[in-house]
């Protein structure tokens, strides 16, 4: 937990430097008729240096080691991963095959192999969700869902 | 009188099919968001956000305010019958809620929080009804100054009010605040913090942020905890009513003290129905007769904060028509909608909208209706929703969130965003970072921006300018007090215990 709290304050500590720098660039100060572009930038910069360098303080006093609670419960980061690298792999898949097809190959993948559901759950789900979401989304709410760089031609509808 | 006749027009809005329509499955998804621990009202109302851009904007502020109603029911149900909390403002409501229901009484603790909860937001919606138009009134005067002062005033409650560090949500703040400012420069239209990337010239999209904070992050999050749902059974049944309107009978004083606590707390900027729940709950305990009972099956323990909940979200509504300020984080995603349906939140919807305005008021009282009968009759099949597997509800949730982001901006880099979003969520929520600063100053922060440069404008660059108007002056000074509070309550305590050293001796 210590470490997590240390890396997360030095993350924002890192991202008020850079906001800090591109705002002094803008010009942080008054202009020829009003305050110029990197004013609200500059200050908000400060604001989020001196709050996260002050939890990074609190963080490196803090007592760690052997007692302190772990980030992870036991096991959880295998499960959060479970959720978060298929997610990452749909989305991929998505730039490739479009929205529909992508949905498809994930559903299946992911409640066969992680939820060990038997086979005709598996396909009614994955098949019926893409064909319901796109009569939602294409035909009544006109919201064209993405359709990757070969989406169009696999589903030619 | 003119609200009354105001109201009469709203009615003949919002009673027409089509709305009457979108708040019935408005309010039965909100249900169903509501039962589900891994799916927040704030996740849910923002998932289905981009379902509204294609609907005339009353029937979808109708639409994303009944989700936020049966949202604040359905939380309820899953709390008492499985003692896991649908939604975090119905954590208060197990305390009791569940003993109730393992003690065999799972009807009558069901309708305890259904119809307490329905009356109080039926009180809320009055007082909504006949407070907003004079609060509009007055708002529509305001000017740049005052405007910033009731904006800094929404996130100083953020630190004199929250529950968590102050420092961090400071940092939650600013992070949103510097979000919002990257793309163009609303004032001199210069490019701003977008390294030379294109596609960030138009910044970040609030939906994409809160869809991923929340709703990604609540999914990691329920995905590491191994939820397992074996609960009571629940039907309500006449009976039940019956002993429950005698029972709020009997409590109708911490009836009245949830509802207005609830309310009160709503209205304020930033704070929504979690944490009015856990006050009256607290205020309950506090005051009753035998607060020995409380915890193993109170009927004022469910009775105090589901009146309260409900009661509060029917608040957060009226900073959010009345000054553009949303009084939650669910409102501040309604509030990001009203930009994206091409309305401008604040005091001028009450004179240019007031078809929407109406229509908003008069679904309140509609949807909550719909609510209670719905949650009423159809708990059995509400709970059997949790039977579906987590494995199949985790990607189909996922799956909803893409299709959200993506809708925003018809980009693919919006549901990478998502994953980013997702992990920052997870992240804060383990460290104790409140996600609520992040996400409103992400929705409010070019408005806030505007304001503090057009006040600084008008006073030739001083600072006076917030202290020598007014409402501003009062404004800005209790936002002071607010943001300074942690420091100075602390320092307090400690010198009034050194004013009496013998009150506590040996210690």
């Amino acid at each position: 937990m210590k470490r997590a709290e240390v890396l997360v304050a030095l993350g924002l500590l890192v991202v008020a430097l850079v906001v800090l720098s591109q705002a002094i660039h803008l010009g942080p100060g008054w202009g020829e008729d009003g305050p110029r572009a990197g004013f609200f930038p500059f200050w908000l910069a400060v604001v989020l240096g001196v709050s996260s360098l002050w939890v990074l303080v609190q963080a490196l006093r803090a007592p760690g080691g052997a007692g302190a609670r772990p980030f992870f419960p036991v096991g959880g980061r295998r499960l959060v991963l479970t959720v978060f690298l298929p997610m990452a792999g749909a989305i991929a898949l998505l730039e490739v095959v479009g929205f529909y097809i992508a949905s498809l190959i994930y559903l299946v993948i992911y409640i066969r192999l992680t939820g060990r559901q038997g086979w005709p759950l598996t396909l009614a789900v994955g098949v019926l969700f893409p064909l319901i979401t796109f009569f939602i989304f294409e035909r009544w709410f006109l919201i064209l869902l993405p359709k990757g760089l070969f989406g169009e031609r696999l589903l030619p509808f | 009188m003119e609200a009354l006749l105001n109201l009469a027009a709203g009615f003949e809005i919002a009673i027409s099919p089509y709305n009457l329509l979108i708040a019935a499955v408005g309010v039965f998804l909100g249900v169903i968001i509501g039962v589900l621990p891994g799916l927040g009202g704030t996740s849910g109302v923002a998932i289905l956000l981009p379902l509204t851009f294609t609907m005339p904007p009353t029937s979808a502020i109708v639409f994303l305010s009944c989700i936020y109603w049966g949202a604040l029911f359905g939380g309820a149900i899953t709390s008492i019958l499985f003692n896991i909390p649908g939604e975090p403002w119905s954590v208060a409501v197990m305390f009791d809620g569940y003993p109730m229901a393992r003690g065999g009484r799972a009807g009558q603790a069901l309708a305890l929080a259904f119809i307490p909860g329905f009356l109080a937001a039926f009180i809320a919606i009055l007082l909504f009804t006949f407070f907003a138009p004079p609060l509009a009134e007055i708002a529509l005067r305001f000017g740049p100054p005052e405007t910033f002062a009731i904006l800094l005033l929404a996130f100083s409650t953020f630190t004199g009010l929250g529950r968590g560090s102050p420092m961090k949500t400071i940092a939650s703040a600013a992070l949103g605040f510097i979000l919002a400012s990257v793309g163009l420069d609303i004032v001199t239209g210069q490019p701003r913090l977008t390294f030379d990337v294109i596609i960030l010239l138009s910044g970040f999209s609030f939906i994409t942020a809160s869809i991923g904070a929340f709703g990604v992050g609540e999914i990691l999050q329920s995905a590491e905890e191994r939820l397992e749902f074996r609960g009571a059974q629940g039907k309500v049944g006449l009976r039940d009513l019956w002993l429950t309107v005698r029972q709020t009978g009997r409590c109708i004083g911490t009836f009245i003290t949830g509802t207005v606590l609830g309310f009160w707390i709503g209205v304020l900027p930033g704070t929504g129905a979690t944490p009015a729940s856990f006050m009256a709950y607290g205020l309950a305990k506090q005051y009753s007769r035998h607060p020995e009972k409380f915890g193993s099956g109170a009927p004022e323990g469910i009775i105090s904060t589901q009146s309260a909940a409900q009661s509060a979200g029917i608040g957060a509504l009226l900073p959010m028509v009345t000054l553009g300020i949303p009084g939650s984080p669910t409102a501040a995603v309604m509030l990001g909608g009203l930009y994206i349906w091409g309305l401008t939140p604040g005091p001028a919807l009450f004179v240019e909208q007031k078809d929407f305005v109406w229509g908003l008021i008069a679904s309140m009282y509609i949807g909550n209706a719909m609510g209670v009968l719905l949650c009423l009759f159809l708990v059995p099949l509400f709970a059997a929703v949790l039977r579906v597997p987590a494995p199949i509800l985790t990607p189909l949730i996922i799956l909803l969130s893409a299709i959200g982001a993506y809708a925003v901006k018809n980009t693919t880099l919006d549901v990478w965003l998502l994953l980013v979003f997702g992990a920052l969520g997870y992240i804060f929520k383990k460290l104790n970072y409140p996600l609520a600063p992040f996400v409103v100053a992400l929705v409010l922060g070019d408005m806030t921006e505007e304001a503090l440069r057009q006040s600084l404008i008008m006073s030739g660059g001083s600072l006076t300018i917030f202290f020598t108007r007014p409402i501003a002056a009062i404004g800005v000074a209790i936002a002071l007090v607010l943001f300074f509070l942690p420091a100075l309550a602390p320092l307090a305590r400690r010198l009034l215990r050194s004013a009496r050293p013998a009150a506590a001796p040996g210690s």
